[in-house]
């Protein structure tokens, strides 16, 4: 087992390496940089004023000379200055850290709380109008755009409240706080609670079918017992994958629904980060990224072993 | 107490597919026995059947501007209404079909051919090639889709070509990671052990006999990744980086300027987020029968 | 008796000179609550050229002289005294003296002296080669300045190579704030500090900005606010939403477009909202050395088929004013009125007429139903770009020419139009001034940065020095006409309208006149106060 556990963390540095490689490479590959951003809101280009910026801000070194600069400064913590703010990175992505982890753990929360018992009523209940009701119901959590039932969801705050819901970092208590992000938490956690409802019904569904099961009820245990007790435990499992595998997808859907809500969070900071073309910013960010998924992935991945004693790693 | 099944082995065999008839026979049939399916490929084709004849069932053309029914509501000549520059929704709709389904479905032909090719060859011939491709995989696995497709779409630039490369890339990753585990198990099979005895080359072998294997679960991870492809193209066109003017997109639709008028002018926002929520919907239905059809241990 | 009665009087003048208008009701105390769309790429007045910068940052500042902040139009009638007294021009008009308050300190207690007037010009005309702007978009204001001249501590000169009576109504623009010498540039970016009435507090990208009440303004009782706080707002819909519910005292300038002012006039009916011009003008831009409109005979079909009024119709509901290069009456001092208009070439009333006589054209050079010609049209990938470029494909149609969208993304929207790589493009400008030394040689003279096409026009060239040196009003008015006529014969920049656009309040908001000619000049806020 510590034998895998090197490898695998191995693996991770290797791939978190390889991720930065890659973003490095292509944000230069994107046309256009900082300069010319910050002459186009001044309505015209002057190309010394834009050559010594770009001597300013390091960008006339050759592509490799820039990527350990940036490396160098990562392993002493230091992120690089912004390009728009002229603060330093960290100081810009840290503060935006909280707001947008406050959303996504509650949409986590949301996914599971809805989505696990409503998966297994669906599968207790099996080929039964409820059970297809709730199935086109965790289908078309799947097929609704998130930023779309996000901007429903505004536009009916709006209609029936006349009240929308704006967040402002200094807001009143901390349960304030949290019902104002539970509106855009809904819009984010809907596709995770399909997912998850989907994924639920259907481990139980292979758990209430296998012998075990018949072992327990042909010893007389009561059905409800039955179904709660070793079901479940057995069907949490996959769950915890989805979890894992939602983390990325968890991602896309709060960068859109930052936008819509205007939560001035992390995932919202960086699309703007790319539209300015400040690379320090988009860099660090994406690797942070990188990081949480692969983080997340490992967590899961340790987290089966300790919940499912007939998996072994042995790769 | 125990209940007594009593099989009747005729009803089993019928419903087990034994004596279905010609074409038509087996659409019926598929249709009894995967009902939601059945509906799901209805969608599907409606969907596709207006993309096709777009020409012949739209009223108004897409791009002719006029001001006098600057954002008509539905009813009257405009029936879905009418966006910021008077043209008419219904028909942005028909005609954003071609561009939405065209997207998806080139983002993800594109994207499961090179997936497909990557799996296989990495599954088949292991060794330094199998090492390199799976790192380079996990490398693109460790960004979400999303975030991937804005990257990728920013650094081409605005166009339909574009953004189907953009989205197709991304995709790429869990097509080859199926494709190689599917494989792996294949390259061991008899079958294949007896091909290499007859003197058959390897690439022989993967073409002819492993590359069919996989299709079956190549076409379910498809039906998948076509929904995931127009919902992050519908995302891309939000943010502003999708497919551009004037192509009618759904997702640009419901960009930014048409949530201007999220309150004057409902329906430009109701609408097409409508058409996507089917399309995808219709994948999604579509998708789970085949998968129960053609690989009923992956299951949902 | 009478003495007393003089003193009243007296006092009562006073109090009407130093107050300004004459309600004496004004409340002191309050937070004023606007919303801000954030394109906001940093805090330095002088290194950006958009509203987003100068309408939060102005309240920082102080200028040498002002445009009227309780007057409708920015006329050189209206400009008043801010940090200089009192001004007056020598005998040649060339050189221009002011003479300085006293007293006056900077928000960090440094005293301000006429050393900050010569450091902030030094760094404007690029003497100042320590510690200079990283972007000067407006060097071209000042190319006849030779110099500023520090007499004393409380007075300068400025120094011109030949007369220029524009110059006062530059130095009134929100564009020139005075700048602090012991303040480097950069920490003007993130940090500004002025000697205005209000402090800069912080600024949280994405977030807000947020200023407080100088205590030590030198202008006694003013302002009236305890604060001003900017929420940034991306989304128009959310933030106009967010107005009409109350959560914000005023919008952003002019950011209810007509589509949306008859919403907000239902949704809000005690908002006051004040349609006005903007200074902004969607304009065409015209590559004239590669095909196809190197041909002189295809640029003027295409100015023929020109349906301004159309496009007007469409996207403002007919209120955005149709305009030659400056900005037309009843707001803009030096444009053309309709009648005029209409003798230049292309704007001719009958549009249909205009139409026929370039489809003549295009015929004559084989073009047809049948043949059309294939042109791009450039613009950036933003809406108020698009829309105009996407009807003016549309009307392409009707003279046989087959117009295409290419969407230019902004990082390199300029960059592609330097190195001309297009046909022909659709684009915005902002006029800091209804000036038309402003107006003129920053977008038609040769070689000024933000001539987008490169047009040179050595005539045109002699005429705008000609009347920037002209003293006579009604003569100098009749000198630009005639550059007007000039650059539309060249389809220098054919200007296809001067956007209106509103800018609401909530009925509390006091104190406050909406400019009428210009954007840029409005946002002291030194008189706005709250009747809460």
């Amino acid at each position: 087992m510590g034998a895998y556990l090197i490898r695998r963390l191995l693996l991770m540095l290797l791939t978190l390496f390889g991720m930065s490689v890659l973003i490095f490479v292509m944000l230069r590959l994107v046309p256009g940089n900082i300069t010319d951003i910050i002459f186009d809101s001044a309505g015209f280009v002057n190309p010394a004023q834009k050559a010594k910026i770009e001597r300013q801000l390091g960008l006339d070194q050759p592509i490799v000379t820039q990527y350990v600069r940036w490396i160098a400064g990562l392993a002493r913590g230091d992120l690089g200055y912004a390009f728009v703010s002229e603060k330093p990175a960290l100081d810009e992505i840290l503060p935006r850290i909280p707001v947008t982890a406050k959303l996504a753990v509650l949409a986590l929360v949301f996914s599971v709380l809805f989505g696990v018992p409503l998966g297994v009523i669906s599968a207790v209940r099996q080929n039964t109008a409820l059970d297809y009701a709730l199935r086109v119901v965790s289908l078309s959590g799947l097929s609704l755009p998130s930023f779309w039932l996000g901007l429903l969801i505004l536009m009916a705050c709006v209609q029936w409240f006349g009240w929308i819901p704006i967040y402002r970092s200094t807001p009143g208590s901390f349960w304030s706080e949290l019902a104002l992000l539970s509106i855009p938490a809904a819009a984010v956690g809907f596709r995770s609670s399909a997912l998850v409802m989907r994924l639920t019904r259907s481990s139980m569904l292979e758990v209430l079918r296998q012998d075990y099961i018949r072992t327990a009820r042909a010893k007389g245990a009561s059905d409800p017992s039955v179904n709660y007790d070793h079901a479940l435990r057995n069907a949490v499992l996959p769950v915890v994958t989805i979890i894992g595998i939602e983390a990325a997808f968890l991602i896309g859907g709060l960068i859109v629904t930052e936008t819509v809500f205007n939560i001035p969070g992390v995932a919202r900071f960086l699309v703007e980060a790319i539209r300015w073309r400040d690379y320090p910013i988009v860099q660090n960010l994406v690797m942070l990224i990188a990081v949480v998924v692969v983080v997340v992935n490992f967590v899961v991945d340790m987290a089966y072993v300790a919940l499912d004693p007939r998996i072994k790693y042995e790769e | 107490m125990s209940r007594v099944t009593v099989i009747d082995h005729d009803v089993e065999l019928t419903r087990a597919g034994a004596n279905v008839r010609g074409t038509l026979g087996s659409v019926l049939f598929f249709a009894r026995r995967y009902p939601l399916g059945a509906v799901g490929a209805l969608i599907m084709l409606v969907f596709v059947a207006t993309a096709v004849f777009a020409d012949a069932i739209a009223t108004f053309d897409p791009l002719t501007t006029n001001a006098r029914d600057s954002l008509a509501p539905p009813g009257g000549s405009h029936t879905l209404g009418a966006d910021f520059m008077g043209r008419d929704m219904l028909a942005r709709i028909i005609y954003g079909a071609r561009i939405s389904l065209a997207v998806g479905l080139g983002a993800t032909m594109l994207g499961c051919l090179a997936g497909m090719i990557v799996g296989l060859l990495s599954g088949y011939f292991g060794g330094w090639l199998d090492l390199t491709v799976q790192r380079l995989m996990d490398i693109m696995q460790s960004l979400p889709l999303l975030v991937m497709a804005l990257v990728m779409a920013a650094s081409l630039g605005p166009s339909l070509t574009n953004t189907i490369i953009a989205i197709a890339i991304p995709l790429v990753p869990n097509v080859a990671r199926v494709i190689r585990s599917n494989t792996l198990s294949l390259r061991e099979m008899p079958f294949v052990e007896a091909a290499r005895a007859v003197g058959m080359s390897e690439t022989r072998i993967a073409i002819a006999h492993v590359l069919p294997n996989t299709l079956a679960p190549l076409i379910v991870l498809a039906t998948a990744q076509f929904g995931s492809a127009i919902l992050v193209e519908s995302a891309l066109a939000f943010l502003g980086l999708g497919v551009p003017e004037p192509h009618p997109s759904w997702g640009r639709m419901l960009s930014e300027s048409a949530a201007e008028y999220v309150r004057t002018a409902p329906w430009l926002v109701i609408f097409p987020g409508v058409a996507i929520s089917a399309v995808v919907f219709g994948t999604n239905l579509l998708g789970d029968a085949i998968r129960d059809m053609l690989d009923p241990r992956q299951r949902f | 008796m009478r003495a007393r009665l003089a003193l009243g009087a007296t006092l009562f003048v006073l109090a009407g000179v130093l107050g300004g208008t004459p309600a004496l009701a004004q409340k002191q105390g309050g937070t004023l609550r606007i919303y801000h769309r954030d394109n906001l790429p940093s805090a330095s007045i002088h290194e950006e050229a958009t509203i987003s910068t100068v309408q939060p940052f102005m309240a920082v500042f102080n200028n040498l002289v002002l445009f009227d902040q309780g007057k409708k139009l920015n006329t050189p009638e209206t400009i008043v005294p801010d940090l200089a007294e009192s001004w007056a021009w020598d005998l040649t008009n060339t050189k221009l003296t002011f003479k300085l308050r006293q007293g006056v300190k900077w928000h960090d207690g440094r005293p301000f002296t006429a050393k900050d007037v010569q450091c902030t010009f030094n760094k404007l005309t690029g003497k100042d080669t320590e510690d200079d702007f990283r972007r000067n978009p407006r060097a071209v204001w000042w190319q006849n300045l030779k110099e500023v001249a520090a007499n004393s501590d409380h007075d300068v000169t400025f120094i011109l190579n030949r007369p220029q009576p524009s110059i006062l109504s530059m130095l009134a623009s929100g564009y020139t704030p005075i700048y602090p010498c012991h303040v480097k540039a950069q920490a003007m970016r993130t940090n500004p500090i002025g000697t205005g009435p209000f402090k800069f507090v912080e600024f949280k990208r994405g977030d807000s900005v947020k200023f407080v009440r100088n205590p030590d303004y030198w202008k006694p009782g003013k302002p009236y606010l305890d604060a001003i706080e900017w929420k940034v707002i991306e989304s128009r819909s959310t933030r106009i939403l967010a107005f009409v519910a109350g959560e914000f005292d005023m919008t952003f300038s002019a950011d209810v477009t007509v589509p949306l002012l008859k919403d907000v006039t239902e949704q809000a009916p005690k908002a006051i909202c004040d349609l006005a011009p903007t200074g902004v003008s969607s304009n065409l831009i015209i590559n004239p050395t590669v095909a196809p409109f190197n041909d002189a005979k295809v640029r003027r079909a295409l100015a023929l088929a020109l349906d301004r009024k159309s496009m007007i119709d469409i996207l403002s509901q007919g209120k955005n004013a149709l305009a030659g290069v400056m900005l037309p009456p009843p707001e803009g001092t030096w444009g053309m009125p309709p009648d005029a208009l209409q003798t230049l070439p292309g704007y001719a009333a009958d549009v249909e007429k205009s139409r026929a006589e370039a489809r003549k054209i295009m015929e004559s050079l084989g073009y047809g139903p049948s043949k059309t010609l294939k042109v791009k049209v450039s613009t950036r990938n933003i809406a108020i770009y698009r829309d105009p470029a996407v009807l003016l494909i549309d009307q392409l149609k009707s003279i046989h020419i087959d117009g295409e969208l290419e969407v230019i993304d902004t990082s390199i929207w300029h960059a592609k139009v330097t190195r001309k790589e297009f046909s022909v493009g659709l684009n915005l400008t902002g006029v800091g001034v209804d000036d038309p030394d402003v107006n003129l040689y920053e977008n038609y003279s040769c070689g000024s940065e933000r001539n987008l096409t490169q047009y040179c026009n050595k005539d045109v060239d002699a005429l705008i020095a000609k009347q920037s040196q002209e003293t006579d009003a009604a003569k100098r008015k009749g000198i630009v006409w005639e550059i007007e006529k000039q650059l539309a014969e060249d389809l220098a920049r054919p200007i296809i309208y001067y956007e209106r656009s509103a800018t609401c309040r909530q009925p509390h908001v006091k104190g406050f006149v909406l400019h009428q000619n210009s954007i840029y000049n409005n946002w002291r806020y030194e008189d706005v106060w709250l009747d809460k």
